[in-house]
């Protein structure tokens, strides 16, 4: 008798909170995330320093220790010898192997595609070169 | 006698239990708002301007809350959260927001693959005559 009474106990304290209706909320709520999930891409920031427009005369950009890459529509050069992104990275490799804190100035010309500024930018960020500059050509 | 034990039982097994009912509703809202506010942040962005890969760049980790973000389409029309705006209101944006942030103020211009660069080389002239030197290029470390 004594078992029956405890028994019945429990069970009115078990239907006091009904979990049934709360984990159906919580999968419709948890497949309309998954339905509705989309992967963002992984973003990078590329960091440049930016010269005052005419802030400095041009003779001071173009001293031999700062390295002068050149973004044309249709190539690169990197101090003034035209060279592929393959040739450059080598260089720039070689280069940051000694200082990676030189100044490197990227010029881009007028009609050069966004992208191969970025190529080249992206190409300084995995040698390890940091100061870098970019200047606008006509 | 019996019916005294049975109330002082029942009292007993309501005070040991934890009321979830509270807790549950707040974490709804917790999720409802987070869910709400990504999507919100995700629609201030440009999705017709294609971002050119930078498999090598530095990730992004923290998100300044001072950032402005700058579209340059493939045609060099500028937009501010979608908005487009004219050089001049771009200009007027950034002084504003050097006077109330300061110099430091990160700028992200996020420029379509075929843009040519004479479209973003006049946003960064709006940039350094706002006084922000410090330019950041958004791009694709890995696309999903």
């Amino acid at each position: 008798m004594a078992h029956r009474r405890i028994r019945k106990r429990v069970a009115d304290i078990d239907s006091e909170l009904p979990m049934t209706p709360m984990i159906d909320i919580v999968f419709q709520l948890l497949i309309y995330f998954i339905l509705t999930f989309e992967p963002q891409d992984v973003m990078a920031h590329l960091d440049v320093f930016r010269p005052a427009p005419d802030a400095e005369p041009r003779e001071e950009m173009e001293t031999p220790n700062v390295l002068q890459i050149v973004v044309y529509p249709d190539g690169f050069t990197l101090n003034e010898r035209p060279m592929t992104l393959v040739n450059i990275e080598r260089n720039l490799a070689r280069l940051a192997a000694l200082d990676r804190n030189q100044t490197v100035l990227i010029m881009a010309t007028a009609r050069s595609r966004h992208e191969n500024l970025i190529q080249v930018l992206d190409l300084c960020a995995k040698v390890g070169l940091r100061n870098l500059s970019v200047v606008s050509m006509n | 006698m019996s019916k005294g034990r049975k109330n002082k039982g029942l009292r007993v097994g309501e005070g040991g239990g934890i009321n979830m009912t509270p807790m549950i509703d707040i974490v709804f809202q917790m999720i409802i708002f987070f869910v709400l506010t990504i999507e919100m942040e995700r629609d201030a962005l440009d999705d017709r301007i294609r971002l050119a890969m930078a498999p090598d760049g530095p990730a992004v980790e923290r998100r300044d809350p001072r950032t402005v973000t700058i579209d340059v389409s493939d045609r060099g029309r500028v937009s501010l959260a979608r908005v487009p705006v004219s050089h001049d209101q771009l200009l007027a944006i950034m002084r504003n927001s050097v006077a109330r942030y300061g110099q430091t103020t990160p700028v992200v211009i996020r420029g379509d693959i075929d843009t040519p660069h004479e479209h973003i080389r006049r946003v960064m002239d709006t940039c350094t005559r706002a006084g922000l030197f410090r330019i950041k290029f958004a791009a694709i470390k890995e696309a999903n």
